[in-house]
Parts: structure tokens; sequence; C-alpha cells
């Protein structure tokens, strides 16, 4: 449904990104990871066909972007990073100009969008909040119901409760058939939507991985404090990657060994188990050495 | 061109459009008003502009204050109307694209199935109705009140105040293409807006050289404002086909390449 071959166009400052290729199947979710600054708004601008590829092409429905710009548009949700409406709109007027634009007839989808956000759209959009101005964005994108949605980092601004209803109704979507790009900064934001995921960084896709695979991959770090110091030390001896943090506490590294980790575990008696947050630069890091590394 | 888009951009340019139109509307009327005291005084009025040096006369575009039409052209038409509209037209022009590409609000407007060139039509179409509506306003102003304040059979023409209009509405159309095409050039609004106003006002400049300056006179042919003599579209004097004509083109030659442009380049959006 979306093909980007060989895509790369460079900036003048050198930036730019770099033979990315990638699909995304009709009814899937695709998570498109980076950091800031490694080129996922620039893919996407490609997408939407703001942007000429230097070399390489975009597809969407088999139609070139860049010359079939409206044609292709035509069935795309398409939900901008940077958040910024026209000046001096409410959030009803801005959205009855985009379904206009949109071509769409039916305010019904609107008006369900708008009660599930829980938007006031009479608020002039210049006094409105960053996350209700996102919520403007969401619905701008979901109102017409397009087939395909190219979101970028949509869930920056919400409030927790309202990124769960964001993703809510992208699995509801989803489970309608529709086809999703969607980028993002942080993989607990989107580990819960998508299929697979392409890591880019530095403007080059890294790895494309099946989620349940990035899981299996991804490192996590679990304190865990004993009742007794012996078993601080018996511990020490296993198979496990265990550092000691003090008497009472360790810190084991997991990566996809669960079933070893609660084994070992369970013959313990634990007071507490806690879980690190790590970063996704953290995960990354990690990640990409271990890339390097392997054959 | 899309509907949509035309209604809510003249929603967002209205107090832009009004405030420059009634701005221009009031100056007229004020003007207008004043013109009876003028004229019951023209002998004098008269007997002083002969000691005014010959340059300045020129360069204000004072031909003579006997009519109506040419006391309005060389009180407003010549000199602050220049500087309202071209004010306006480079502000609205800038705001139309290279200010909505600057602040990305541009990636909303190109995310539906309207493309590039329906809204660069839509665009030109919500500057030219900017412009129609501050002419309309300006000239209706003036008719209403030499309606009711000027001795209508004796000074005032409807004919050569409606030409003044009219070809002055072409002069900013003219200059309207240029900007507007600036104005699809340009990721940062303030370059497109220096650009802009930068060349206004080197064309305002060579015109009021080249009339200051009499031996230096060819020079203002580098000038689209040497085209626009409402002093001399009063008097009769003006090629009025000449100059609307070359205004015309100018501006749909810049209204033509603004669409083809933006077609075709690459948006940071």
């Amino acid at each position: 449904m979306i093909i980007i071959k060989n895509l790369t166009h460079v900036f003048s400052t050198g930036k730019g990104i770099f033979d990315v290729s990638f699909k995304v199947e009709k009814g899937e979710v695709f998570g498109f990871l980076g950091p800031n600054g490694s080129g996922k708004t620039t893919t996407l601008r490609h997408l939407m066909g703001y942007m000429k590829p230097q070399s390489g092409q975009t597809l969407i429905n088999n139609l070139d972007v860049w010359e079939n710009q409206s044609k292709v548009r035509h069935n795309i949700g398409y939900l901008p990073g940077e958040i910024s409406f026209l000046d001096g709109l409410t959030g009803e007027s801005f959205l009855n100009m985009m379904a206009g634009m949109q071509g769409a007839s039916s305010k019904a989808r609107r008006e369900e969008l708008i009660e599930l956000f829980q938007l006031d759209i009479k608020t002039p959009i210049r006094k409105m909040s960053k996350g209700t101005k996102q919520k403007v964005g969401i619905i701008t994108t979901f109102m017409h119901d397009p087939d395909i949605y190219l979101l970028d980092e949509p869930t920056s601004g919400l409030d927790p409760l309202m990124q769960k209803v964001f993703i809510d109704l992208v699995l509801e979507e989803k489970a309608r058939g529709k086809t999703f790009l969607i980028s993002s900064h942080s993989l607990p934001e989107i580990e819960r939507t998508c299929d697979r995921i392409a890591i880019i960084k530095e403007g080059k896709i890294v790895t494309i991985k099946d989620i349940h695979e990035l899981h299996s991959l991804q490192r996590k770090t679990f304190n865990v404090t004993f009742a007794k110091k012996e078993d601080v030390n018996a511990l020490l001896e296993s198979e496990l990657s265990v550092w000691k943090i003090d008497d009472f506490i360790i810190q084991i590294d997991i990566q996809g060994n669960y079933d070893k980790f609660l084994t070992i575990l369970s013959k313990y008696h634990i007071k507490n188990i806690s879980m690190d947050d790590m970063s996704l630069e953290h995960t990354f890091m990690d990640y990409y050495k271990r890339e390097e590394v392997s054959p | 061109m899309s509907l949509s888009l035309y209604k809510q951009m003249m929603k967002v340019n209205f107090k832009l459009i009004f405030s420059f139109g009634v701005g221009s509307a009031i100056y007229v009327a004020l003007m207008t008003t004043l013109f009876p005291m003028i004229e019951d005084n023209m002998q004098q009025i008269d007997e002083m502009l002969v000691i005014f040096p010959e340059a300045l006369m020129r360069a204000l575009g004072f031909e003579s204050l006997s009519t109506y039409s040419q006391y309005i052209a060389a009180e407003y038409y010549g000199l602050f109307y220049l500087f309202i509209l071209g004010v306006f037209t480079i502000v609205i022009s800038i705001h139309l694209i290279a200010r909505l590409v600057d602040q990305g609000s541009m990636a909303y407007l190109l995310s539906t199935r309207v493309s590039r060139a329906q809204i660069t039509v839509t665009q030109i179409a919500v500057l030219i109705s900017g412009l129609l509506i501050i002419h309309i306003l300006t000239f209706a102003s003036g008719y209403i009140f030499a309606e009711l304040t000027i001795d209508y059979e004796n000074s005032f023409a409807f004919l050569d105040f409606f030409q003044i209009n009219l070809v002055g509405f072409l002069l900013f159309f003219a200059i309207g293409g240029y900007s507007l095409l600036i104005s699809t050039l340009f990721n940062d609004e303030k370059n497109a807006f220096s650009l802009a106003g930068g060349i206004t006002f080197a064309f305002y400049g060579i015109d009021m050289i080249g009339k200051i300056v009499v031996d230096i006179d060819w020079i203002r042919n580098f000038s689209l404002f040497s085209l626009y003599e409402p002093g001399k579209i009063a008097s009769g004097d003006a090629n009025l086909w000449l100059s609307s004509i070359i205004f015309i083109l100018i501006g749909i030659i810049g209204y033509l390449l603004s669409i083809f442009i933006f077609k075709k380049r690459n948006l940071l959006l």
C-alpha cells in the first residue's frame, strides 16, 4: 500500500535521508521510530508529496506520490508533526474549512470525534493549549475517514487519558482494515498499536523488525530486593547478568529470557521487584551496538 | 480554487482588508469635504502654486487644482494612496503564501485533495478580492462625499475619478503579481517581505528621482509607478490603455508564475 524505494534527499547541511526503503501493507500499523532530527518528518514529507525525491520513489496505492499529489492525498489522513493552524480561527471554523477541502459530506464522524476527545470547538485556536491543538489536528486527520493514516508524533502534548483514547481510536481503525504509518521518538508511545517498526538513525534505516521481535531484543533492567543476604550471593553465581547494588538488592539485565528469570527467582523469597525505566535512547544505543557487532 | 479555503481566508484577512479599506475611505472622505473650501479660494491657491519649485510640483503630481479629480489626485492618489495600498498589497501577499509555509500551517491546507495549484489560485483570488474591496470602499467614499459637499455639475467628474481608481487598482494588481510570486519563492516570511518591499520601494524611489531630476527623466521607464499618474488621468493627458495593459500583463505573468513555481518546489512543511 505504501512503498518507499531507495528514497534519498540530502540537504545543503549534509543532513537528510539516505537510501530509505520500506513497505507498509494494507491493514498494517507501521511504527517509524527514531530520535529527533533522524529523518522521520522528511520521509513523511515525501509521502505527502511536499518534497521531490532527489533519487528513489514513493508510491501509495501504486501511484507515484510526487506526480499524483492531490489524487494520492484523497485517501490520506495526515497529521503534521508541527502544530500550526491559521491565526484567528476558532476550532470550529478550522474544522469546517478542512472538511470543505477534504470534500467530506457527512458531519457525523466529526461530531463523534469531537465528543470522543472532549474538544470545545468554540475556543479560538490561538488560545488553545498544545494538547488541545493536537486534538484539533487529530480530529482533522480522522474526520474524513481515509484509508491510510500518516501520523507524525501523534500523541505529543496529549495527557495520558487522551493518549489512551487515541490508541483505542487507532486500534479501532486498524480493526476496520485501515493502514497506518506512525512516527515517534518513543517506543512505549506506539508499541501497543504497531505490528512492525522501522528504526531510523541519522537518515538511515537501521532495522525493520516485528514488534515482538523488537521486544525480545529490548533490554530491561530489574531491581530485585531479597530477604536474605545469602540469596543475593547465590544469585550472583547464576547465569543471569547480575550486579550487586547493596547487601539485599541486585540488578538483573533481561533481554528476552524472561522464563529463566522467573524460574530462578521463584526459588527465593523476594520482597520487591521494580523495573528501571529505560529511555528509548538507551534502548537504541544498546540495540545499535548489538547490530554493529553481529555479522 | 477551493471555496472553503477562500471563505476562511477572507475571514482570516478580514481585519487587514477592512482596516486598510476604511482608512483609505476616511482619508478620501476627509479630503473631499475640504474641497469646497479650496475651490472657493482657487484663485489665490493657483497664484501660490506658481511660486512652488517645478520639481516639487512634479514629484507630488500637482498638475492644477481646478477640478475635484485633479485635487484628489494630488492630495491622495499621488502619495498616501500609493503608500497605503503598497503596504497592504505586500503584507497580504506575504501572508497568503510565505507566512503559511513559514509557520507550517500550509501542511494542513496541503493535506487534502486540494492541489497546490488550486491553493495558489484561491490565494490569488483572496488578494484580488482584498484589492477590489479597498478600491470599492475608497471610490464609494469619494463619490458619496463629493455628491454631498461639492456643487456636482461644476467640478465632480465621475469618469475621471473612476479611471483614477481603476488604473490604481490595476497598478496594485501588478504589484500583487510580483509580490505573490516572491511569496511563493521563500521559506522564510521575513526574507519574502524584505524582497517584495524592497523592490516596490525601489520602484517608487526611481519614479520620484526621475520626476525631481529632470535630466534623468528616462530612469522613470524602469519604474511601474511612472505608468500611474493620477494627475494626468484627471486632466485627460494619460495613456490609460497602455498603462492598463502593462499592469494587467505584469500581474497575470506574476500570478501564473506563482502557480507554476508553487506547484514545483520542495516545501519544508
